[in-house]
Formats: structure tokens, C-alpha cells, sequence
């Protein structure tokens, strides 16, 4: 009776440990932007047959809640059932979404969006100026726990005060002027705050449902109360969500989907075999390895680069990582090429810089021209090895075994492996891998607790000032420790900038300056990979992510 | 009898206050929070998700609010999805997963035990032989490789069932041939080990020499007996059935329980991870507890004092 007892309990023991190993923490699939490119260039197909569809969604959000959460994987959710003052088009722009037009005052601080007429939320009732303002009062208290909170407190004036309770709602720049104007008022003028505003943080929300029915509001389809171009019909916990046209919304007869079925199935390989017998129209993770082959075979893969970038950071305040050479070092030794190709075989480019491709501003990629860092696509190793010999390790000799960390995902573990190796050829030292589960593991690299340590970044908002804070003094995000005065103070001139060429300028020798100190290992700039039917057309995903159904369309 | 099940009973209660008691420290004690995430929050937020979530209060205190809420029933609000409480997770998951599970136990004892008396009779024969690969492949092939495999087969190629979920009849038959082939396998080969060792006892020689059928002595003598180490693995075996299959789960796209036993672990959603594990540790414990009452039913040997 005893011994069976004590089974007992160690069986629920190590099935709790046990179990701790396989299971998948988000990282990989980091949040979200504001930019894209379009999926699907066809012109538009003609309707054929029922215009329903059944999408397959690989993780199951933290919430749905746009005020709260900030999780990728609510994006496909919030991005069809919501809409902001603006929203994204196709092409990747920021155009208007439940504001009509906007103007901006001479000194570039306020702005004045005038809502469309007739907007209505999906149970009908009037969407007003005031549901904005309520939206962002309730990001604003703390009980709301809103996780973007910084999206606002860092831009609208009065918010940051709202938010420690040191201000009023008299003195927060956002007011209702009448039913259909909303005035925001910000800090200092900011080029950017239109992408900024693209994030769904600022959607609004329904006071009414709120208040009624508190958390548990974005729980049961009938108080899910939105105000986007789809609404939910059905929830089916752990299963499925069913989206169906919100004959609310105002844009509603350029919808022409009827429903769509999102359905949970966590194991990629069971999705792509569900999708390739024909049993749904889409998957929103494809497995890598099977990416060649699906690309082969014209089954629908559609690859949207992203505004975001793989790299590894490296401890700018540990010894030797703190000498500059030894990160060019590193850099160097590294064949970029092969990783894409052979490790994690994707379409991707290898990165010499930190901020991806993709901002534009009037025609000019802040990338465009931009210095490779004496590095190239594959591992230059005599340059490596004479940097790391002028650095005071000639053949790699003195050097202290480097810790090369990473969080448990199989896709990392390739990568850090073939790594390990590229370092140990190129640059003969030692190098000792080590891995944890992403909570332990991301804890540690808060703390520092690491030499070089597996890393990504993908972009809020489709603006490099999103990439940029990751290296300035003591920001929160800086988990390399780097730290460069100049740099911060270019940022800081950045943030206040209202000509969005000269920003860009700035932006560009901002990024010069921190790169040719290495404080990370850039491997690649990121891209999505999802597969739809190719009798699917019209839907788009943004650089960040966001899928957008609003003009799909299924065709023969 | 009644004294012996009451203490037992006790026995139980204790036991399960030491899981949830363990359980507690071992989770609190583990590095990482609930909160961390890729992106990381600002220190104000962090600070107010633990206000709301009081994690900020000390451990013990925690502790005994959190024994006062569950016996009350109330397992808390998950730490991870905004607005869902563990308690919908169970109302939810459990259902889908018992049934699944449910059916699988149906399968493996109409299956298993035929299968064990069957390879028990012709012991050394083909139809043993038979039996004992197909027990020692069911035993051996982990439920994830059984199911690819069938999933391939029978939804791929064949187009016979589908891929995923429980939507029609068809959506059950690769789950519950997957999730019960390992009980099916250890059964199998329980029962045919448990009956040839009864079949050589003094007892059956002398039913035989009695001048009774084989199949006689098979039934009313041998298979009771026989039953017993099966009856004592049925209780573990039903709990771990019906509480679902993380990796079953995962593989069909089952919205079952299984999956929060994984994941809440992995995010340290707290209060999911103690409300699954308490809701598993009473079933298994009520199992057990049952199955023991079953004994005294079946073998008269068995006095409880």
C-alpha cells in the first residue's frame, strides 16, 4: 500500500517533468509588424461554389483580446474580426480603416481622424469616437494588464501619467470631439505614428460587452462583439473558431467569403497531410523540410518575407566578448549560405546587418546600399582567423571555450549545431552547446547568464525604430548589453525627426555605427511560409504576419 | 471491511494533499514565470499581471488560498488565456478526451483478453506466436510512429478516414487503435502469462481430473483467477486512457485534455498545471481505490481487515 503510494506520486512526477521536454514555446515564431507584401498577385477570381473555407492554425493564441494580448498568434483572429482607425492593404501600405481621412496639425503632435459614416459594431449598435477613447482608457489601467501598453505610453501624451494614475482622463491626449471626430494627441511630433497606429492595440473595443461580462468577454461567440469585416460564430475550445461575415461591417459588400473555419491542429505534419488529401484549404505553418518539395509541386506555398531577422546575441559585456575584434570574429567564421540552404532550407537571405529589408521611404530601401561588414554569404575564414589573432587569440589558441546556448526547438537545435561546427573549423576553439526549455532559457538571457545565445527579432510595426530600442543603453529589449552613447543619442534624435528622409539618414548611420561593432551573429532576414489552395485568391498576409480575408475569394 | 475502505479512503486524501502540496513547490521552484515571453512586457506590467494574478504574495500564503479555492471547486483562472478559467479547460477537454478514452478501453479489453486466453491455450502454436509478435510490436512501436504510420496508410493513401478530429464515427477508428495499442499489447501478453501460470495450478489439476470440460475449467476456474493482475493494471490504464494522450491528441488535432498536461508545463500557466494535475492524481486514485474494491469481489483469498 505504501510502495503504491510512492509509485503513485512519482509517476505524477516525472509525467510532469517528463512531459516539460517536448513542448513548444512560441519563440520561433516571434510577433508582429505593420508592413507587407502581397500572397497572391492573380487578378481576381470569379466566386464558384459555397465561399466557405477551412483554415488550419498550428498554435492556439493566449487571447483574442486586442486591447490585451500581443501574441502572433491572435494576429489571424484580431486582424479579421477587428479594424483600427487605419489597416493594411494589400500592397504593404497603411491605408484607412475605420477612419475615413485624418489631418495633422502644422506642429506635427495632433492628429484628427474623422470616422466613416455609419460605422456600426457587429451586434449592431453605433460605433462612436467615444469607443476609441474607452479602448485606450482601458489599455491604460493597469488591471488591464495590455501587454503592448508601451505602444501608447511611449507616443500619446497624458498616457504615461493616465497609466500611473497621475493623470486624468482630461489630461490624456485622446478626445472625443464629437461622434464621428477623434483627436490624439502625442509627446513630440513622431514620422511614424500612422504605423504605429496600424498596431492593434489601438482597435477599439466594445465598452458595453466589457463591463458585462469583464474577461470572459472574447470567450463565447455572442459577447465577441467586433467591429471587422468578420465575425465569431461558433468557439469550440481547443478546436475551432468559426469566422462568418459581420453584415455590420461598413465594407461588407466587398466581402465575399462567407465563412471560415479555423482549425487548431498543433502537429504540422498531420496539418500538411490533412492539406495535401484535400480536407482543408490552407495551413499557417508549413514544416521547413517539406517546403522544396511543396514549392516543386505548385501545391500553394506562399512565402511573405517578414519584417523581422534571425540572429545571435552575443554578451558585449563578458570577457572576451567584449572586444569587438572577437565578434567580427565569430561573424566571419560563419557560412550563412549553407545554413539557409542545407540546415534550415528556406528561401531566405543572410543577413550582415540587424534591421531586415522592407521600409521604404519614397522609393528608398533603408537597406538599399547599405555595407555588408566585410562579410559575405559563406565563412571567410582568414579573415576570421586574422581577426580573432589581432584580437590576442592567434589559431584560436587562449581562447575559453564559448557557450553557445539555445531553447529547445528542433529547427534551433540544427542550426547551433552546425554553428558549433563552423566555429571549431574556422576559428579552432572550443565550443560547448548548451539548451533549456524557452522560459529557463530566456530567463537567462535577461540576466545575461550567457556567451552567445540563440535570438530573433520580429518587428511591432513596420518602422526600423521597432528594431532599434534592442540596442540602446539599458533598454529593456537589450539582452546583448551592448552599449554606445552616440548610438543612443542618434536614436533619441530619431524618435523626434518629422522628416521622414532625414530620419531615415539618421536611421541608416545609427545602424552603421552599433553593426560594425558586431553585438550579434545575423544569420538571415526572416520570411513566412503558409500554403493555401491555389483556387484561393484575394487574401494577403502583412509583413508581421497578419493573414487578411477580407477579399478572399475561392474560385473552381 | 467497511473500517479497511474508510481508512483507505484517508489514505487517499492524504495522499492527494501531498501531490498538490509537491506539485506546488516543484512548479514554484522551477526557474521561469509565467510571464515571460518573447516580448518582453515593461516592469509596470509585469507587476500588474502579478497583482491581479497575486503571485506577488508569499508562497505559502499562495498556497493555502489556493487549497481554500479548490475546495470550493474553483481551480482558478489560467495564467496563460486571458478569460478562461482551468476549470473550463477540464469542463471542456475532459469530455472529448473520456470518450475517446473510453471507447479505446472498450477496444482493448474486447481485444486484449480474447487475444491473451487464445494465445494461452495454444501455447507455443502459431496462433500463439501470432499473437505474442503483434502484443511484442504493439508493445514496443511508441503510439506516435503507430499512428503516423496509420495516419499515412488510411487517410493518405487509402482516403479511407480522415486526417484529424473526432467529427464523424470515422474520425475515431485511427485514435483509439494508436492510443489503445500499447494497453491492448501489455494486456494481451498480462493475460496470457496470468492464465498459464493459474492453468499449472493444484486447483485446475484437480478440476480436470474431475472430469470437467477444458473449456469448463477455462471459464470457471482458471479465467477468474487469471484476471486478477489484469483487473489491478485496468485501474492505471483507465485514468491514463481517459485523461487523454498528449501526443495522440496532438497528432489528431483531439481538443482533448492531454495537451494542457504538456503545454501548461512548458508555460508555466501555473494554475493549469495544478488543476490538471490534482484532477488526474484523484482520477488515478479513484482507480485504484475502485479496483481494490474489485478484488475483494473476485478472489476470495483476499480478506480485508
Amino acid at each position: 500500500m505504501k510502495r503504491k503510494l510512492s509509485i503513485m506520486l512519482a509517476m505524477v512526477m516525472v509525467g510532469s517533468t517528463l512531459l516539460a521536454g517536448c513542448g513548444k514555446s512560441e519563440p520561433q515564431t516571434i510577433p508582429t509588424t505593420t508592413e507587407e507584401t502581397t500572397a497572391e498577385e492573380t487578378a481576381p477570381a470569379t466566386a464558384s461554389g459555397a465561399q466557405e473555407l477551412t483554415f488550419v492554425l498550428s498554435n492556439e493564441p493566449d487571447g483574442i483580446d486586442p486591447s490585451i494580448t500581443n501574441n502572433s498568434f491572435a494576429a489571424t483572429f484580431i486582424s479579421n474580426c477587428f479594424e483600427g482607425l487605419v489597416t493594411n492593404d494589400e500592397s504593404g501600405s497603411v491605408v484607412p480603416g475605420s477612419a475615413e481621412t485624418w489631418d495633422i496639425s502644422e506642429d506635427g503632435t495632433v492628429y484628427t481622424f474623422h470616422l466613416r459614416a455609419g460605422l456600426k459594431w457587429s451586434d449592431g449598435t453605433d460605433l462612436t469616437a467615444e469607443d476609441f477613447v474607452y479602448a485606450i482608457q482601458r489599455v491604460l489601467t493597469p488591471e488591464t494588464t495590455a501587454q503592448y501598453v508601451s505602444m501608447i505610453t511611449t507616443y500619446v501624451a497624458g498616457a504615461q501619467e493616465f497609466y500611473d494614475g497621475t493623470g486624468t482622463a482630461d489630461s490624456l491626449g485622446v478626445k472625443a470631439v464629437d461622434a464621428k471626430t477623434l483627436e490624439i494627441t502625442l509627446i513630440q511630433p513622431t514620422s511614424f505614428f500612422i504605423d504605429v497606429l496600424s498596431m492593434w492595440v489601438y482597435d477599439p473595443v466594445q465598452k458595453a460587452t466589457i463591463e458585462a461580462n469583464g474577461d470572459k468577454w472574447t470567450t463565447t461567440p455572442e459577447t465577441y462583439v467586433c467591429n471587422g469585416p468578420y465575425k465569431i460564430t461558433e468557439m469550440n475550445m481547443g478546436e475551432s473558431v468559426v469566422l462568418e461575415r459581420n453584415e455590420n461591417y461598413w465594407d461588407n459588400a466587398n466581402t465575399t467569403m462567407d465563412k471560415i473555419t479555423l482549425r487548431y491542429i498543433l502537429d504540422t505534419s498531420t496539418a500538411l497531410t490533412a492539406y495535401e488529401s484535400g480536407e482543408v484549404d490552407g495551413i499557417r505553418n508549413v514544416p521547413a523540410s517539406d517546403v522544396t518539395r511543396l514549392k516543386a509541386e505548385d501545391a500553394g506555398v506562399q512565402t511573405v518575407p517578414s519584417f523581422g531577422t534571425v540572429y545571435y546575441l552575443i554578451n558585449c559585456e563578458k570577457e572576451p566578448y567584449n572586444n569587438p575584434l572577437v565578434r567580427k570574429a565569430l561573424n566571419l567564421a560563419i557560412d550563412r549560405q549553407s545554413i539557409i540552404d542545407n540546415v534550415v532550407q528556406i528561401d531566405a537571405q543572410p543577413a550582415y546587418n540587424f534591421i531586415s529589408p522592407g521600409y521604404v521611404v519614397n522609393g528608398v530601401d533603408l537597406t538599399d546600399g547599405r555595407s555588408d561588414r566585410e562579410l559575405s554569404a559563406t565563412a571567410n575564414v582568414e579573415a576570421a582567423q586574422a581577426a580573432l589573432a589581432e584580437a590576442g587569440y592567434p589559431n584560436g589558441e587562449g581562447f575559453p571555450t564559448l557557450q553557445l546556448s539555445y531553447y529547445s526547438d528542433d529547427t534551433v537545435k540544427k542550426v547551433v549545431e552546425a554553428l558549433a561546427e563552423m566555429l571549431k573549423t574556422n576559428l579552432g576553439i572550443k565550443v560547448e552547446i548548451t539548451s533549456n526549455d524557452w522560459a529557463i532559457y530566456y530567463e537567462d538571457v535577461q540576466k545575461g547568464n550567457y556567451e552567445v545565445a540563440a535570438m530573433g527579432w520580429s518587428a511591432d510595426y513596420m518602422h526600423p525604430m521597432s528594431f532599434l530600442p534592442l540596442l540602446v543603453t539599458k533598454d529593456v529589449s537589450n539582452n546583448s548589453f551592448y552599449s554606445n552613447s552616440e548610438y543612443d543619442a542618434l536614436v533619441k534624435q530619431v524618435m523626434s525627426e518629422t522628416d521622414a528622409t532625414k530620419a531615415l539618414d539618421l536611421m541608416r548611420q545609427a545602424e552603421d555605427l552599433v553593426m560594425n561593432d558586431y553585438p550579434y551573429i545575423n544569420l538571415y532576414y526572416k520570411a513566412n511560409n503558409f500554403l493555401m489552395k491555389n483556387n484561393v485568391t484575394g487574401f494577403y498576409m502583412t509583413a508581421s504576419g497578419n493573414l487578411y480575408f477580407k477579399h478572399a475569394v475561392k474560385g473552381e | 471491511m467497511v473500517k479497511y475502505f474508510a481508512k483507505r479512503f484517508a489514505m487517499m486524501l492524504i495522499a492527494l494533499f501531498m501531490i498538490v502540496l509537491i506539485t506546488f513547490v516543484i512548479m514554484h521552484s522551477i526557474p521561469g514565470g509565467p510571464f515571460t515571453s518573447d516580448r518582453k512586457v515593461s516592469e509596470d506590467v509585469e507587476k500588474a499581471l502579478n497583482e491581479k494574478y497575486n503571485l506577488d504574495a508569499p508562497l505559502y500564503e499562495q498556497f493555502f488560498e489556493y487549497i481554500g479555492n479548490l475546495l470550493k471547486g474553483d481551480m482558478g483562472p489560467s495564467f496563460k488565456y486571458t478569460g478562461k478559467s482551468v476549470n473550463d479547460f477540464i469542463a471542456n477537454g475532459f469530455p472529448v478526451s473520456a470518450k475517446l478514452g473510453g471507447i479505446t478501453i472498450i477496444f482493448v479489453l474486447i481485444a486484449a483478453i480474447p487475444m491473451g486466453i487464445l494465445a494461452a491455450i495454444k501455447n507455443g502454436r502459431w496462433q500463439d506466436m501470432t499473437v505474442m509478435a503483434v502484443a511484442t510490436i504493439g508493445v514496443t512501436i511508441p503510439s506516435f510512429v503507430i499512428a503516423s504510420v496509420l495516419i499515412y496508410t488510411f487517410s493518405f493513401r487509402l482516403d479511407w478516414l480522415p486526417t484529424y478530429g473526432l467529427d464523424t464515427w470515422k474520425g475515431y477508428i485511427l485514435p483509439v487503435v494508436a492510443l489503445g495499442g500499447y494497453s491492448l499489447s501489455y494486456l494481451a501478453r498480462l493475460m496470457r502469462s496470468s492464465l498459464l501460470e493459474v492453468m499449472g495450478q493444484d486447483y485446475i489439476r484437480t478440476a480436470r481430473a474431475k472430469g470437467l470440460t477444458e473449456l469448463k475449467v477455462i471459464t470457471k476456474h482458471a479465467l477468474r483467477n487469471a484476471l486478477i493482475p489484469v483487473i489491478t493494471v485496468l485501474g492505471p490504464t483507465v485514468a491514463g486512457l481517459m485523461t487523454g494522450s498528449f501526443v495522440i491528441e496532438k497528432i489528431f488535432a483531439i481538443p482533448g485534455l492531454g495537451v494542457h498536461f504538456v503545454n501548461s508545463v512548458s508555460q508555466r500557466d501555473y494554475t493549469t498545471i495544478m488543476g490538471v494535475t490534482v484532477f488526474y492524481a484523484t482520477f488515478l486514485l479513484a482507480m485504484v481505490f475502485i479496483v481494490d474494491i474489485f478484488y475483494c469481489l473476485i478472489d476470495p483469498r483476499i480478506k480485508f481487515e
